[in-house]
Formats: C-alpha cells, sequence, structure tokens
C-alpha cells in the first residue's frame, strides 16, 4: 500500500496514525475555538 | 517530491461553489428549494443556513487556492503537500452537497409520490438517506469512474475528518449519559472483542493458518478492523498479503453491515440507544459503525452517539489485544522478539481517544452552553430533559398539553395521514409533552404541513416551544460534526476499490466470515434481551 504515496498510505496522508489523531485533535480545537467566539 | 498538480478543477470546483451559494442567497433557486423542502438548510436573511455558508467558504478557500496552484511554483515541502489536498476535498464536498441537498430530498418527494402506487414509501423502507447515498457516492465513483489523479491526497484525509467528527463529538455527552453508556459498554464489548479475538484464534489453529495470518486477522475482526489489522501486523510479523487478506475481509463484510443494520434496527423497531450499541459491537470497522449509525439516523445524532462510545471502547481495547497478540505470538513462535510491555501499550493507544476526553472535558465546563439552560448536576445536553421545569425540578403544568387543547388535536388527529407524524401526534396525547426530540420535529412537520386547522395548529405551536432547544453552539456543533461524517464518510466510499475487496479469500474469509457473522447475530440477542431503556 505504501508503494504509491511518499507520505502516508493510501488511507491517509499522515506518515502514521498518531501524526493523524494529533491532527485531529488540533482540528477539533480550533473548531471549538470559532465556535466559542463566533457563535451565540 | 511535488505534490501539486497543475489542474484547472480546484478553480472551477471553487467557482460552482460560490456560484451556487450566490443563487441560493439570491432566491433563484426557491422554485427548487420550496420543492424539495430545503428551506431548513437555507435559514434567515440574518442568519444563513449551511446552504449558503457552505459553499460560499469552501468555494472561496477552493479559489484561492487554485489560482495559487497556476500563480506559484510549488516547492517541496509541508505546504506543497498540504494544500495540494484542497482539490480532493472540495471533489468530495461537491458530491456531499448534490447527495444532501438533491439526491436525498428528491428520493424523498419520490418516495411519497410512488407510495400509492407500491404501497410502500421506498425512499424509508429501503433506508435510501444521504449517508447511504453518499458511500454509494463514493463507491461508484472510484469503481466506475476513477479518482482523477488531482484527488487522490484530498481523498486521502477522509479519515482525518471522521475522527475530527469523533473527537468533536466528544463536546455533546453529559455526565450521566457516559456514566450509564460506559458500564453496558464495558461488559458487552469486552465480551464481544475478547470473545472475537479467542475464537479467530482457536479457529485458525484448527484450520491450521500460520500464526501470523491468525494474529492480524484476530486484531481485525475482534476490534475495530483496518486500523487493528494494521496495528497488530508487526507484533505477529504479518506479511502484506495477510495483511491485505484481512483487510479485504474487514472491508467486504463492513460494507455489506453497514447497508444491512439500519434496514433490520428499523424493521425491528429498535430505539437510537439499541442500535448504536448494536453497531457499535457488531460491525467490524470504525468508519462503517458511523456510516451505519448515521443511516439509522439521518437527522439526529443520538444513535451515533451511543455507537461512537461502544467503538471508543473496543478501541480503547487494542493496546490490550495487541499485548496480548504479541504475547501469544512470542510463544508459539521460536525466534519472534519479545516485546516490552509498556512501549506496546504506549505505542499502541490511540491518541484520538484522549482528544475525545479533552472536548468532553470543555463541554463539561459549561463554556459552549450555558448552564442555566441546561438542568442536572453537572449542565446537561442530553435530549431527556425535553419539556422545562421549574426550580425543583417538576414539569411546569402550563408546559403540558391541557384537556382543552388534547380535545382539539384528537378531532384533527385523522388528518395526519403519515405514520412517523401520526405516531408522535399519539405520543404526545398520550403523555401530554413531546418525548423526543424526533417527536418535536415531527410534530412541527405536522405545523408545517398546514394540514391542521389554525386553532390545532396554534395548539402545536404552543407545545412545540415547550420544548428545550439546544443552546446555540451546541447546536452549531451538532451541525459540524454531521458534516465531518458526511465528508469522512463519502471519501471512505472512495477508498472501498473492488480490488481490495476483492484481495478476501481462502481461509482467513472463512474464518473472518463466520466469526463476523457470529458477532453480528449474537450483539443483536444480547441488546435486543438486555438493552432497552433510552440512554
Amino acid at each position: 500500500m505504501k508503494e504509491k504515496f511518499d507520505r502516508g498510505t493510501a488511507l491517509t496522508i499522515f506518515r502514521n496514525d498518531r501524526l493523524e489523531d494529533i491532527g485531529a485533535l488540533v482540528l477539533s480545537l480550533v473548531i471549538a475555538f470559532l465556535v466559542y467566539n463566533f457563535v451565540n | 517530491m511535488i505534490y501539486t498538480h497543475k489542474t484547472i478543477w480546484t478553480l472551477i470546483l471553487g467557482i460552482i461553489m460560490v456560484a451556487f451559494g450566490y443563487l441560493v442567497q439570491a432566491g433563484v433557486l426557491n422554485p427548487m428549494i420550496e420543492f424539495l423542502n430545503l428551506a431548513k438548510f437555507v435559514g434567515k436573511p440574518e442568519s444563513p443556513g449551511e446552504m449558503i455558508i457552505l459553499p460560499f467558504v469552501c468555494g472561496i478557500i477552493a479559489i484561492v487556492v487554485g489560482l495559487w496552484q497556476f500563480a506559484v511554483k510549488p516547492k517541496e515541502g509541508n505546504l506543497d503537500y498540504y494544500l495540494s489536498t484542497v482539490a480532493g476535498v472540495m471533489f468530495i464536498l461537491i458530491i456531499a452537497f448534490v447527495v444532501k441537498w438533491g439526491l436525498d430530498p428528491l428520493m424523498g418527494v419520490w418516495g411519497k409520490a410512488l407510495k400509492p402506487t407500491l404501497g410502500f414509501d421506498i425512499h424509508s423502507v429501503m433506508n435510501l438517506n444521504y449517508v447511504v447515498m453518499g458511500i454509494l457516492a463514493g463507491i461508484i465513483t472510484v469503481n466506475v469512474f476513477n479518482i482523477p489523479s488531482w484527488a487522490e491526497n484530498g481523498v486521502r484525509l477522509s479519515r482525518l475528518g471522521l475522527k475530527t467528527g469523533v473527537v468533536l463529538l466528544g463536546v455533546l455527552y453529559s455526565w450521566q449519559e457516559l456514566a450509564n453508556l460506559a458500564g453496558l459498554s464495558v461488559v458487552m464489548i469486552a465480551a464481544f472483542v475478547l470473545g472475537s479475538v479467542g475464537l479467530v484464534l482457536w479457529m485458525g489453529a484448527r484450520r491450521k493458518i500460520p500464526n501470523s495470518m491468525g494474529g492480524v486477522l484476530s486484531a481485525g475482526v475482534g476490534v475495530c478492523g483496518v486500523s487493528a489489522a494494521v496495528a497488530a501486523a508487526p507484533v505477529v510479523n504479518a506479511k502484506s498479503t495477510e495483511i491485505a487478506y484481512t483487510i479485504g475481509t474487514i472491508l467486504l463484510w463492513g460494507v455489506l453491515m453497514m447497508f444491512i443494520f439500519p434496514i433490520v434496527g428499523k424493521q425491528m423497531g429498535m430505539n437510537p440507544t439499541q442500535f448504536g450499541a448494536w453497531a457499535g459491537t457488531g460491525i467490524l470497522n470504525s468508519a462503517q459503525v458511523a456510516g451505519a449509525a448515521l443511516a439509522f439516523e439521518p437527522d439526529g445524532i443520538d444513535t451515533l452517539k451511543v455507537a461512537e462510545i461502544f467503538n471508543i471502547t473496543r478501541i480503547l481495547f487494542l493496546p490490550i489485544i495487541v499485548l496480548w497478540l504479541a504475547l501469544w505470538y512470542v510463544e508459539r513462535e521460536a525466534g519472534a522478539q519479545k516485546v516490552s510491555h509498556g512501549s506496546v501499550i504506549f505505542s499502541k493507544f490511540p491518541l484520538f481517544v484522549l482528544g475525545f476526553i479533552v472536548m468532553f472535558i470543555l463541554g463539561s465546563t459549561g463554556m459552549f452552553a450555558p448552564g442555566s439552560e441546561l438542568p442536572g448536576k453537572y449542565f446537561d445536553n442530553s435530549e431527556k430533559h425535553l419539556v422545562k421545569k421549574d426550580k425543583e425540578g417538576n414539569v411546569k403544568e402550563s408546559k403540558m398539553l391541557s384537556d382543552k387543547d388534547a380535545e382539539v388535536l384528537k378531532a384533527e388527529a385523522d388528518k395526519v395521514t403519515d405514520g412517523t407524524q401520526k405516531a408522535a401526534l399519539a405520543s404526545m396525547l398520550e403523555n401530554k409533552k413531546a418525548t423526543s426530540f424526533e417527536h418535536d420535529r415531527q410534530l412541527a412537520s405536522i405545523m408545517n404541513s398546514h394540514v391542521l386547522s389554525v386553532k390545532a395548529n396554534k395548539v402545536l405551536k404552543k407545545m412545540h416551544s415547550a420544548v428545550y432547544k439546544p443552546a446555540p453552539r451546541i447546536s452549531k456543533f451538532r451541525d459540524i460534526i454531521a458534516w465531518f461524517f458526511t465528508f469522512g464518510l463519502v471519501g471512505l466510499g472512495m477508498q472501498i476499490t473492488m480490488a481490495s475487496i476483492k484481495q478476501a479469500g481462502g481461509q482467513p474469509l472463512i474464518i473472518g466470515s463466520f466469526v463476523g457473522a457470529v458477532k453480528a447475530v449474537g450483539s443483536l440477542i444480547v441488546v435486543w434481551l438486555l438493552v432497552k431503556e433510552i440512554v
């Protein structure tokens, strides 16, 4: 599965699951920040 | 390596999105919006809905990136790599827009129109909602037309979309819900995960498949699918063909179950807790759990909340199972390298579950919903507290359906022909209040359809306004989470290729199918017998 992509696999652009998890956490925190500040 | 494709499509997709947003905002598409009943997605001029905001925001991003790709010569590095995903993200979103705002409501209209001829609503019976059609659209796109090379990197972001959806979902749970669900999920998941792993290893030994094959298959079938198989592969020295066999088996079963589970659940009349518990336990792969839960309840998030707690619980079993497999493998294979227990647990711990906990804690502080609006020891986003209560926690008499109002509704109840709406009305007449948010939505739709008299509609409006509405920030989170899952599931469909499913075969397919079937049927029986309450 790895041969086609220089980074990541066919399932993800990240080099490993842990980076993807951190990406999801950072994205979630950014969204939470935006919702907190701009909704209401 | 340079990843950016000099393609005109990023720009074109951006222009299409902005143009669509403009046409919706300008009212040019009003006849279509009215015909497909999309007003709730359009919103009001002072608070535009998702059909205006999403196309504008995404379209502008795509236009800027599209122009950048032409104007600037990309240099190798992170900026080039991550920006190369934008075109694929827009490609998925355009398909999701067409499915959610076009095909899904159109099928709803056709389903109702064909009901007198067919005798049933095909849209409802076949469960053809936007989630199911979005995944199907992804599967058809990749297998019939192929993914354009400029969109490939964006499609590989779909799992990030699903994980972000799960992390954000943490905001929507209350302490009480987690406490109720945690005990049930730990017991059920422990039994089914350990049972499935043990059964695969036992069958593998009897059928004399290599230990490495048995190890990787047991993790995939027992825990949470593809990610678990990939995580367990190194500790059992699995070959790439063995991983491919496992992935093929899991995808075949996962896709089948994702479509079958919601139909069975609806036919059996399951409630969100029962279906969520069943899907979170019985479906092999994490992504398909979300797909089945949203397919079961496309307009709400209750089922997804229950299903994801079960899914997260089994993901938490991953480090333990990998450690078990490592020890099991060392025992059976001479020359296998011993592993450190601590390092296995640490390296295999799914970090995004911590993200979910972080979001849950943030939500529990009350920062997204004012505590005064939500009763309970801690603030509560659950949908149990439907009707406003006084300080002592008693439902205010003025918020209940009076006998006089009940008579007005009873006299006109026959005018309501839709089965779901009839059930919601009957439930309210019996309980003197709306008993679920779904019922509240149905009562609102009776009101909007104007089949009842003005007097009866006023009663419905009164009952509708007595129901707690989620705080605005919580509503926004729900919308955002639903879109992350929609994006992730359409992209997931694009990763389900016939080539990967065809990899399934031989002994792994037989063993995986047997254990998958036992798990699906066994969890259905347990859920049906033991899970009765609505959490």
